[in-house]
């Protein structure tokens, strides 16, 4: 019998032995695996958990299981609380930067722009009553229909637009708040997970209330002294979860 | 003689209604441009979506000014 042989026979376990099975440097729970896919797969497969890169927090599957767990499951993609999106990225971002949490405005803050653009929608039905506007020929009418509706469009157009792209992002290594305020005053503003200070929210009001939306203060020890994201959804949870990344991040520091 | 004070009206509708028409143009590549730039930095599952309305818009907004040049 070959000695490896014999020895893997008295000690199986030992792992000086040569294995044809690799060893996977992830511990794999018996747990449900609940988190969702990876929007991209890592390109090296072989990073190591005891290895985390620079600002990286959360680099143990078990702390990305707990994450998940207070987050939940997003479904629909235009979702105001989207959780690890499969499609989602920005400018920014960096190549193996995770994407943990997206946030929109609540939908019920859309309510008055959509309400008004169902209004503008029947104003041309209102012309035959308006005495004045009958003067005007037929053809000016049809021009002036066209106008308003294209108006109309244009105005639910930039009230969406408004709201799709005023996005605020956590990831595994900072806050992100991207705002557009038209075409010429993008404002970005990031503070890395580190030097997050004080994270608190602020519900008020009767819709925030029943809706359950509100804004998160982020004050950092950053030039930018604080992050706000405004009438984000669950803010408790916003909350909950930076605070276990800033304690993820306190930890994985005051062990090295 | 008096000049038709009315054909001068006329003229004035269709003048405010042609300059209306080209501002508005101007506005939708505006809109084209800002879709575009956000969703330069943004990348999400709807964008293309967003891409392609705002050229719809900006479709309509020059088949008005044709309109308003053709039509009145």
């Amino acid at each position: 019998m070959p000695r490896s042989q014999d020895l893997d026979q008295i000690a199986p376990d030992d792992l000086s032995t040569n294995s044809t099975v690799p060893v996977s440097p992830i511990i794999k729970t018996e747990s449900t695996p609940i988190i969702p896919p990876a929007p991209i797969a890592p390109s090296d497969p072989d990073i190591s958990v005891n290895k985390p890169e620079q600002g990286e927090v959360i680099n143990s599957p078990q702390f990305k299981q707990k994450i998940y767990n207070i987050l939940g499951h997003t479904k629909s993609p235009l979702s105001s609380f989207l959780v690890r999106p499969d499609v989602f990225s920005f400018q920014e971002r960096d190549i193996d930067e995770e994407i943990i949490l997206v946030l929109r405005p609540h939908w019920f803050t859309n309510l008055s722009w959509i309400l008004i653009s169902i209004i503008m929608l029947f104003v041309p039905l209102l012309l035959p009553y308006v005495p004045i506007l009958n003067g005007f020929p037929a053809k000016y009418q049809s021009v002036a229909v066209m106008f308003w509706y294209l108006i109309t469009f244009a105005y639910a157009f930039e009230k969406f637009l408004s709201w799709y792209f005023d996005v605020s992002i956590i990831t595994s290594r900072r806050v992100v708040d991207i705002d557009f305020n038209n075409l010429l005053d993008k404002k970005f503003s990031d503070a890395q997970i580190a030097v997050i200070q004080d994270v608190t929210s602020r519900v008020s009001g009767v819709s925030q209330t029943i809706f359950n939306y509100g804004t998160v203060l982020v004050q950092t020890a950053s030039e930018i002294n604080e992050l706000i994201f405004e009438k984000v959804p669950r803010p408790d949870k916003v909350v909950k979860i930076l605070s276990e990344l800033r304690q993820q991040y306190h930890d994985e520091h005051d062990h090295r | 003689m008096m000049p038709d004070i009315s054909s001068y009206l006329a003229l004035a509708e269709k003048v405010f209604f042609i300059l209306g028409a080209i501002i508005y143009l101007v506005f939708s590549f505006v809109i084209v441009k800002q879709t575009t730039t956000m969703s330069k930095y943004v990348h999400d599952i709807f964008n293309s979506v967003l891409i392609t309305f705002s050229y719809l818009h900006l479709a309509f907004s020059f088949l008005l000014v044709i309109m308003t040049l053709v039509i009145l």
